[in-house]
């Protein structure tokens, strides 16, 4: 995902504390100006744990599998989320539908992590 | 909190004592914060407001007095909007630049993730949705002192504008983004038939609806631009916006949505910028999700709200990128 997990989990270890735990504190006084806004701020910040939680259950796997599918496409490169699309990138460039192939599913593996948040897959429109 | 700023900024332009209740903000919309309040004069005049300010960290860096001057050019027409009432483009008034309108009784705006938000009032949305489209489309940009464009540049100017934020934010390979960087340069549209004001952020979400099928008000003007008039339905189309329907802004089947676009604007949609601008739309997207991920990356924020741009709508957006990509080919 875009947001790497280390700075994710890092982020929001600052916004339970900043954030979350006021916000908590306001839930309980409705006519505080920024009630409301906490409300929601806590409810994204339960989402956002839950991605974490999930994004941490399901990455090793995830990233055992998409560096064995690259990794006779790009040798070493394949190991690590990095190298891997430095690696696909410039082949991409060159015009190597192999590449897009593996990028597309990687993205889609990372989309498969949210389906155990009841997400629907992306559906397009026509 | 900006109680005070309010109270001192009402009683000097009402001329009386004037007293804030019911403030209360808005979550959401990163671009701003966004407050209602009502105003209670000493004299006994009451109003219902709304204040749009610049938050210390945007996810995305807009001009609000563009913002204001587009709400102004559509008060009172056939483009439902809140009635604006002043902006300061400084901090004096409200403590950081912003502007006031008037509040949009009974209005509600639909989520990202929520399901059919319209319910079986999708199709009138989506009627009034896309005419509203139209008509923005159709309308002077000069009457909303947009700068001047010509039709030639209005692809290669969003191209250059997104290439240079997403340069300025990317924290890592995205080699997805770099293939449809390359394409879109090397595949510009034709020149739209004329520039129209494009909203920059038209889409589910955005707008206000009763709940009841009638669209009150269309919001969050703060990307408006002069442009090609597709951009907008590109983006106002994307699936993104779809809430997982399938249909565009979880209204109206696509084929209904252009003509009745077509219909209000009076354009024809070239399909041509069409491909072009649908794939720029994710574009856009992406690193608008990304520049959300580096503030949070760089500490600038830990606002929850640009953890989730960064991650569900980023995530969207390169499955879906990687599916147009692969069609191209």
């Amino acid at each position: 995902m875009s947001l790497p997990l280390p700075a994710l989990l890092t982020a929001l270890a600052n916004a339970q504390a900043n954030e979350v735990a006021p916000a908590l504190q306001l839930l309980g006084q409705p006519a505080a100006p920024d009630a409301n806004y906490a409300g929601g701020t806590a409810a994204t910040s339960a989402l956002i744990l839950m991605i974490a939680a999930a994004e941490t259950a399901a990455r090793p796997a995830r990233e055992a599998a998409c560096a064995a599918a690259a990794r006779a496409l790009i040798g070493g490169a394949a190991d690590g989320r990095d190298s891997r699309a430095a690696a696909l990138g410039a082949l991409l460039a060159q015009g190597d539908n192999r590449a897009l192939a593996l990028l597309k599913a990687e993205a889609e593996a990372e989309w498969a992590v949210l389906a155990g948040l009841m997400l629907p897959p992306p559906v397009g429109i026509e | 909190m900006p109680a005070e700023h309010l109270a001192r900024f009402l009683s000097e332009h009402w001329g009386e004592p004037v007293s804030i209740s019911g403030l209360k903000r808005f979550h959401g919309g990163s671009a701003r914060q966004t407050y209602r309040f009502d105003a209670i004069g000493a004299s006994g005049r009451r109003e219902a407001l709304v204040l749009r300010r610049d938050p210390p960290s945007s996810l995305i860096e807009t001009d609000r007095l563009a913002e204001y001057r587009a709400i102004q050019c559509f008060a009172g027409s056939n483009v439902p909007v809140p009635e604006p009432i002043f902006c300061d483009e400084g901090p004096d008034s409200f403590g950081s630049p912003g502007f006031l309108m008037r509040e949009v009784p009974g209005g509600a705006a639909a989520g990202l993730l929520e399901p059919e938000p319209y319910g079986e009032h999708a199709a009138a949305i989506g009627q009034q949705f896309f005419t509203a489209l139209g008509r923005i489309h159709a309308a002077d940009p000069a009457r909303a002192r947009l700068p001047a464009m010509a039709s030639a540049d209005a692809a290669a100017a969003r191209l250059a504008h997104w290439k240079a934020a997403f340069d300025a934010d990317a924290f890592r390979p995205e080699p997805l983004l770099d293939a449809a960087f390359r394409w879109l340069a090397a595949n510009l549209p034709p020149p739209p038939e004329y520039i129209s004001i494009v909203h920059g952020d038209y889409r589910s979400g955005n707008f206000l609806h009763d709940g009841a099928g009638t669209l009150l008000a269309v919001l969050d003007w703060e990307m408006v631009h002069p442009g090609d008039a597709h951009e907008d339905l590109a983006w106002a189309c994307d699936p993104l916006w779809s809430n997982f329907s399938g249909r565009p802004a979880a209204t109206l089947p696509l084929a209904e949505a252009i003509a009745t676009w077509e219909a209000a604007s009076g354009l024809t949609l070239n399909p041509e910028s069409w491909r072009w601008w649908r794939l720029f739309a994710q574009v856009q997207g992406l690193v608008i999700w990304i520049s959300a991920a580096r503030e949070i990356i760089d500490g600038r924020s830990h606002d929850p709200v640009l953890m989730f741009a960064g991650t569900i709508p980023y995530r969207f957006h390169c499955v879906t990128l990687a599916r147009a990509l692969e069609a191209l080919t």
